[in-house]
């Protein structure tokens, strides 16, 4: 069971988790430079999306229904950190005028 | 009601007149303080009356206040002849003082009023609770608060720096003996795993529980009874100021003048002769200890007495006297007769009360003046407190037929029928201590009283005390001329009232009184009447040298008080400040400041550096997380690898 067949061709596995790895990179890569707040959030959305991928891969490859169940829940609680998340951005815009979250550093020792 | 809840009663008046006048005082009228203060003593004094009428003995146990394995103490009352007697002595001659109370702190202001009150039914309360006690722990307590009261009162005029030295003297002095007694008692807990009186004499001693039946049994476990004597004595000899734990005494003459008369008279100091008594099982088997009550006593009679030569503040004379006076009972119990020094115990209570009120009555007509060399020609002006002072100073000396001379002969008699060494030296340490008396007590006498007024004297034309002083002063000059003869054994015959009541609480003089103590004590009498006549001539009429300027030498030693106090200033004092000041200067700073100051600026030292991390910059904590978890990933891999 090395491959999974998809739309009637076999993919190996590891091209899935390629996928997710990249994308999670890209997605760190971008909280890491990025400096716009709601950016910073797309990009954390990117990261726990390459983790849903990688989950379901991993289900589908060892034939066990825990990893996409789990998936559903990291999805669910994705909704809810996006909710809170962008109510914090929306009270901070509110506020004050932020471009660039280098400007929220108040709060350093 | 039954014979434990009047027990208590006596206990609880005072307590809840003391409660009443601390928390409502502020806002009690004057007239009811002045109610209030003196009616619970009184209060207490007929409820011990119904005790004393009914002849109610026994040991009531109230409830167990701490219990744990076989550790006990229960809250005990012990009532017996003993207890009885010192109730009578603390309500009744403590009524009449706290009543004269009422006009001396006249002239205070109305919260100072209340206090006094307030300060004087806790000393009642806490003495009478010293003598009902029935085992040690609440025998200590009251012990404890006794002291306490005493420091209040002492230091009673605040404000005045003199009274505040004096009460911490006192207080100090005091707590070396508390340290001796609660040693004492751990020695008899430890020993005998009991609390209370009777159960610690029961397996102690052949002590037996009133109205009992006993034989005589030898214990052979004397050393620990010795030890635990001595330490009881040491509480003794503080709370009633005996050598070498006297030094307080004289300075708590700062305090008002009815607490002299109550506390540092008739009741507070004569503690330690209850203590004595109520232990004498102890002190019966502990034949040191007990021999070195006598020899402290003795000696005490005769240092005070000499001191009191050279006073001139009357009631530092008075003080003297009481030490002495104190000494003589601790004689007494030294040597076994009991009874007589309770007697002395009373009779002092009369004279000596009776002394200190009128000379606050002089004190008050001086204008507070103490200094008895400002005095002089007082009688024609005073001539009531004159005549009560004058029957208190001849109860002092011991003339017939006032009491003084019934109590202390019949010590001096006990003394010199006795028969031992110890008794006979003792006795002619008594003898020679009771001529100076005379001498002393007619000196402070003459000096008041008599020849013309001082050209220095405050006021020309002074006024009698008011009647609420004058009434006590001269109800206890009535008992110091009556109650003699309820016990007339020092002359041979007659009735022994006090004895016969006290024996089934202390026992019977185990020796007989032999007709030579009579003939010995009269002519000690005459001799210190003499004495006490001879001081006119030598301080009003001057028409004899004074004795001082054939010894100046001697004069100096005593005015400087055997230089006990420089003694202690150098011995302890001084020493403790130099220990004190190095710590305060050494040890404090450097050492205690520099670890706590140190300790925190270590620690802000520290936050401050790893402050640095919390740049406030959203990037970096991500960076540090990601990084984070490269590196946990990596050292999986490797691992896995």
């Amino acid at each position: 069971m090395s491959g999974m067949t998809l739309g009637g061709s076999q993919i190996d596995a590891s091209w899935f988790l390629i996928l997710s790895a990249i994308l999670f990179t890209l997605g760190a890569a971008g909280v890491l430079v990025r400096r716009n707040p709601l950016v910073i959030l797309i990009c954390i959305e990117l990261m726990l999306n390459a983790v849903n991928l990688t989950l379901v891969t991993f289900s589908r490859q060892l034939q066990d229904l825990e990893g996409q169940l789990f998936t559903l829940m990291s999805i669910t609680v994705a909704a809810a950190e996006a909710v809170v998340g962008l109510a914090i951005l929306v009270d901070i815009f509110r506020t004050r005028d932020v471009e660039d979250v280098d400007e929220l550093s108040e709060m350093k020792g | 009601m039954s014979a434990n809840q009047v027990t208590l009663l006596i206990l609880l008046f005072p307590a809840a007149g003391a409660i009443l006048l601390a928390v409502g005082g502020r806002r009690l009228p004057r007239i009811g303080t002045a109610i209030v203060g003196p009616g619970v003593v009184w209060a207490s004094f007929v409820a011990t009356l119904v005790l004393f009428s009914n002849q109610v003995k026994g040991d009531f146990t109230y409830w167990t206040w701490i219990k744990s394995g076989t550790f006990q103490v229960p809250f005990n009352l012990l009532v017996d002849n003993l207890s009885i007697f010192m109730c009578l002595v603390i309500t009744g001659v403590g009524g009449l003082i706290v009543s004269y109370s009422v006009g001396y702190m006249e002239h205070e202001d109305d919260p100072s009023y209340a206090r006094f009150f307030t300060y004087m039914d806790v000393f009642i309360f806490s003495m009478l609770l010293l003598v009902l006690a029935g085992n040690f722990v609440f025998l200590i307590i009251g012990w404890a608060l006794v002291g306490l009261s005493s420091y209040l009162l002492i230091g009673f005029w605040y404000q005045r720096r003199s009274a505040v030295l004096a009460a911490r003297k006192a207080f100090v002095m005091n707590t070396i003996g508390d340290v001796g007694m609660i040693l004492g008692a751990f020695v008899l807990f430890m020993t005998y795993h009991q609390t209370t009186f009777a159960g610690v004499f029961a397996a102690a001693t052949n002590w037996c529980p009133p109205n009992a039946m006993c034989t005589l049994v030898f214990h052979s476990d004397s050393a620990v009874l010795e030890l635990a004597a001595f330490l009881l004595l040491v509480g003794a000899v503080a709370k009633s100021a005996q050598i070498p734990l006297h030094t307080w005494l004289p300075d708590a003459m700062e305090g008002p003048t009815p607490v002299s008369a109550l506390i540092h008279a008739a009741t507070m100091v004569t503690a330690g002769i209850y203590l004595i008594g109520r232990m004498h099982p102890i002190y019966d088997v502990a034949v040191y200890a007990h021999n070195a009550v006598a020899i402290i006593g003795a000696v005490t009679a005769l240092f005070a007495a000499t001191i009191a030569i050279v006073q001139t503040d009357i009631k530092r004379v008075l003080a003297y006297s009481t030490m002495s006076q104190i000494g003589y009972m601790f004689l007494a119990v030294g040597i076994g007769a009991y009874a007589a020094a309770f007697f002395h115990l009373l009779a002092h209570a009369f004279f000596k009360a009776l002394l200190f009120m009128a000379a606050g009555n002089v004190i008050h007509a001086m204008h507070d003046e103490q200094d008895m060399r400002k005095y002089g020609g007082l009688f024609r002006q005073l001539p009531r407190t004159g005549g009560a002072f004058l029957i208190g100073s001849l109860a002092l000396v011991g003339v017939i037929p006032l009491v003084g001379f019934f109590s202390k002969e019949q010590i001096l008699g006990a003394a010199f029928s006795k028969g031992d060494p110890l008794a006979l030296s003792v006795w002619v340490i008594g003898a020679v201590t009771a001529l100076i008396t005379g001498f002393y007590t007619g000196r402070m006498w003459w000096m008041s009283f008599a020849g013309k007024p001082a050209p220095e004297r405050p006021v020309e034309h002074p006024h009698e005390a008011p009647p609420v002083m004058l009434v006590p002063v001269l109800i206890l000059a009535a008992l110091s001329v009556v109650a003699g003869f309820i016990q007339t054994r020092a002359l041979g015959f007659g009735p022994s009232v006090v004895s016969d009541y006290l024996a089934s609480a202390v026992g019977h003089m185990t020796w007989e009184e032999n007709s030579g103590a009579v003939i010995v004590g009269l002519i000690t009498m005459v001799l210190s009447t003499a004495l006490f006549f001879a001081a006119y001539r030598f301080y009003v009429e001057r028409s004899w040298k004074a004795w001082s300027a054939n010894a100046p030498w001697a004069q100096r030693m005593l005015e400087r008080k055997y230089y006990f106090d420089e003694m202690y200033d150098a011995a302890f004092v001084r020493p403790m400040d130099a220990v004190a000041s190095w710590g305060a200067r050494d040890v404090e700073g450097p050492v205690l400041d520099g670890l706590v100051v140190g300790t925190g600026n270590a620690a802000v030292a520290a936050a401050r550096s790893l402050s640095l991390t919390q740049s406030g910059y959203f990037r970096n904590y991500v960076l540090v997380f990601v990084g984070g978890a490269v590196v946990a990933a990596v050292l999986l891999l490797i691992r896995v690898a």
